[in-house]
């Protein structure tokens, strides 16, 4: 009994003053995802990355738009959407205090523009993600003139694209000779 | 390597033995890995054969699996899985897989229960889930369905229901049928059912003589939230990492391992020996935590209120390393398949050595006063016997079992992770009682903090993670970990479409619950709340108790409260009035 005295008085007092005071967390805490609009590109990949469907995207084909929706109440803060992130558009911030008054606070949504198919004239992808991924093609090295064909055929929707492709493999008459290189005889359209 | 080429042939020992007595019961025989085998046999030999390695070749129980292959071969297929480990040599111990197809137009097996015992949860599981009848099961109760969903819809069959499909309720009372104990002046005592202080509901019924309990009953599996189905329909492999972590919320992190190695193992995927380390120092980190919450609990409910206020504050270091280490204090997140997300720095592995040689001096005083405290020892010493026998016949698992002599011990016994690169021992006591129970989690602890510092000492430098590998579809094989409540055995097939075909996990207190009954006979109603606390049943106390009076026909309702200070102080009997 007296030891327990003497630890109580050695230990003096267990806890803090939190919420009175603020609480220090460690480095590399897991909080609340932090979302940087001017950063995302509606690649989608922390939606599928996502566990528990937290975050989800949707698209107005009518409107032209994508957008990215995160519904904190739903958000376990496993970090999946920060590792998979290729712009790093979203970060764990330290931030834990979650509760809300008005459970519309627990949302989050952000659109973003679609662009039209210079073929067909649908909504297909984010303007951003097109650029994202000229920019990709800029750092490997490809050459200004050929890159700017190559930007065009970015703006093509992936069904117009195979459309394009097949046509071009069908009405061309494409021989490969010995050596493994192609050749071509046909005229193409 | 010498050793693993003869460790193989032992293995194949107990395989042959088994074909020397059954030899043309037995169809097929598959190596998953070096120590796991499944043997395919006819369906109705399946009780003899899991018999005879149960008690013939030193086996305990580890999981039970009931899966639709129907897509795959036209049958339903039940999977008992047994740990060998007579030899108690990890080059020898074996993980044995009797597997039996049951025909899709007649689903019936011979029920393996009246053979051993330790299968009767896992059958009546079985039935449930996929309406496969367990023919010869003395139990026909549901296990894990409510009594309020419809006969014929058997959940996980892969044709039943959507997964968030929830059926019209067709009963409108709880239904359950408790086992009748009649008898003069036997009192029926529920404990119970909802409205658990650790959120986990489960309804005991208590038969008592006096202050004596004769005989126990419990109904549980309020909380199913369908993780299984889930997963083999929504999840990619690395989701269901997270979800298995959320299967408990004090010892997710094992589950999330079990899982991950399982699908690791069934696809030959090599986590990097670094990841290992990692994986070992968090599930120790995991059970530092969890023996010091329920030493805490002990010892309030034992009366001795100031020590659990201690527990709990020293428990915070525990919870700190998990903070600097993972950056969360619980459900770590950590694991992929593949290996782990987060490297371990030198700082954070200096600030984590810190904090356990805090906590191990802390603990030194603490434990010194537990045990001193005047009744403690009384009150522990003797109650709640697991029987040595009663263990051997329902294969119960960590600290639980390793009270009642035995020295299994899946870190031990299966090695995984980094366990057999340190050195360590395994705790066993004789008591076979709550005390016992508690010394072993004691002791365990300073181990644990061997394994942290040894395995922060010894890690190897590299990758944590391995990527680029493909998934196969079709292989199966098992997880298992040895959570602080002993062995977690996950079990996960793997299919098309980049998700689980099955994925089975058996948590620990699965295999605890079963011999709980024994537990409780022969001692009085106030040390109910502290033997089920003994195997630390991720939840430790019921809200409310209502007693019935069998003779005069008369319930009455009792707060939580009440039972509790009479567990604590042994006074003023609320059974009295």
């Amino acid at each position: 009994m007296l030891r327990l005295l003497k630890k109580a008085l050695e230990v003096g007092e267990a806890t803090v003053e939190y919420p009175f005071k603020p609480i220090e967390v460690a480095q590399g805490f897991r909080g609340k995802p932090a979302y940087d609009f001017s950063r995302c590109i509606g690649c989608g990949a922390c939606a599928t990355a996502c566990p528990p469907n937290a975050i989800t995207m949707d698209c107005d084909l009518e409107r032209g738009i994508k957008s990215w929706n995160i519904n904190y109440g739903r958000c376990i803060f496993c970090g999946r959407c920060e590792e998979v992130c290729p712009t790093g558009a979203i970060v764990l911030s330290k931030e834990f205090e979650l509760a809300v008054i008005k459970k519309e606070d627990m949302y989050c949504r952000a659109e973003l523009k679609l662009c039209r198919c210079i073929f067909c004239g649908e909504y297909f992808e984010t303007f951003r993600e097109i650029e994202y991924v000229r920019e990709i093609l800029e750092q490997v090295g490809l050459t200004k003139k050929s890159s700017e064909s190559r930007v065009q055929f970015l703006k093509v929707c992936p069904k117009c694209r195979r459309h394009k492709v097949a046509r071009i493999a069908a009405l061309s008459n494409w021989h490969v000779d010995l050596n493994g290189r192609r050749e071509e005889n046909g005229t193409r359209s | 390597m010498e050793n693993e080429i003869k460790g193989q042939q032992d293995r194949k020992k107990y395989v042959r033995a088994l074909y020397s007595k059954f030899g043309a019961s037995i169809l097929e025989e598959k190596w998953q890995t070096q120590d796991q085998v499944t043997l395919t046999v006819k369906l109705n030999t399946l009780p003899e054969i899991v018999e005879e390695a149960y008690y013939g070749q030193g086996g305990w129980l580890s999981n039970v699996i009931g899966n639709d292959e129907r897509s795959i071969n036209g049958h339903f297929a039940v999977y008992y899985v047994l740990s060998i480990e007579a030899e108690k040599d990890p080059n020898k111990n074996l993980w044995l897989t009797i597997k039996a197809l049951v025909p899709a137009d007649k689903p019936e097996f011979p029920s393996v229960t009246p053979r051993v015992p330790a299968a009767v949860w896992y059958e009546r599981e079985v039935r449930d889930m996929f309406g496969l009848e367990p023919v010869g099961l003395p139990d026909a109760r549901r296990l894990v369905l409510p009594d309020d969903w419809p006969d014929n819809l058997y959940p996980l069959r892969k044709d039943a229901m959507d997964y968030r499909f929830r059926p019209d309720p067709v009963a409108e009372e709880e239904n359950y049928q408790f086992i009748g104990v009649e008898g003069e002046g036997i009192v029926e005592v529920p404990l119970g059912p909802l409205h658990i202080t650790s959120d986990e509901p489960g309804h005991f019924r208590l038969y008592v003589d006096g202050e004596y309990i004769v005989d126990a009953d419990y109904r549980l599996f309020y909380v199913h939230r369908g993780m299984e189905k889930l997963a083999e329909n929504r999840m990619d492999y690395d989701q269901v990492n997270f979800l298995a972590e959320r299967i408990c919320g004090i010892c997710g992190y094992a589950h999330s391992v079990a899982y991950a190695s399982a699908v690791e193992t069934a696809n030959g995927i090599e986590v990097p020996p670094r990841a290992q380390y990692i994986r070992t120092i968090l599930l120790e980190l995991e059970r530092l935590h969890s023996h010091l919450l329920n030493l805490g609990l002990a010892a309030h409910l034992v009366g001795f209120d100031a020590g659990f206020m201690h527990f709990f504050r020293v428990r915070e270091k525990a919870m700190q390393m998990a903070e600097i280490l993972t950056g969360s204090r619980k459900s770590y997140g950590m694991n992929l398949i593949g290996g782990v997300r987060r490297d371990i720095l030198k700082e954070q592995r200096d600030q984590v050595l810190r904090l356990i040689a805090e906590l191990r001096s802390e603990l030194d005083d603490l434990l010194d006063m537990l045990v001193n405290t005047p009744n403690f020892i009384s009150r522990t010493q003797g109650v709640g016997r697991l029987d040595p026998k009663v263990a051997r016949d329902f294969s119960p698992v960590g600290p639980n079992i390793r009270g009642s002599g035995y020295t299994r011990d899946t870190r031990a016994d299966h090695p995984y992770g980094a366990y057999d690169r340190v050195s360590w021992n395994v705790i066993s006591k004789n008591g076979c009682d709550v005390l016992s129970r508690l010394l072993v989690r004691a002791e365990e602890l300073y181990e644990s903090f061997k394994i942290i510092e040894r395995c922060l000492d010894a890690m190897p430098p590299g990758p944590v993670l391995v990527e680029g590998f493909t998934y196969k579809p079709g292989t199966y094989a098992l997880g298992y970990v040895e959570a602080p409540r002993g062995e977690d055995v996950h079990w996960v097939m793997t299919g098309n479409k980049q998700k689980v075909y099955r994925w089975r996990s058996r948590a620990s207190t699965y295999n605890n619950w079963p011999s709980l009954r024994y537990m409780f006979r022969g001692n009085t109603v106030s040390d109910a709340p502290l033997i089920v606390a003994s195997i630390d049943p991720c939840y430790s106390c019921t809200e409310r108790v209502t007693v019935v009076d069998v003779r005069k026909k008369k319930a009455k309702t009792i707060q939580y409260q009440e039972l509790e200070q009479y567990c604590r102080e042994r006074k003023y009997s609320p059974l009295k009035n």
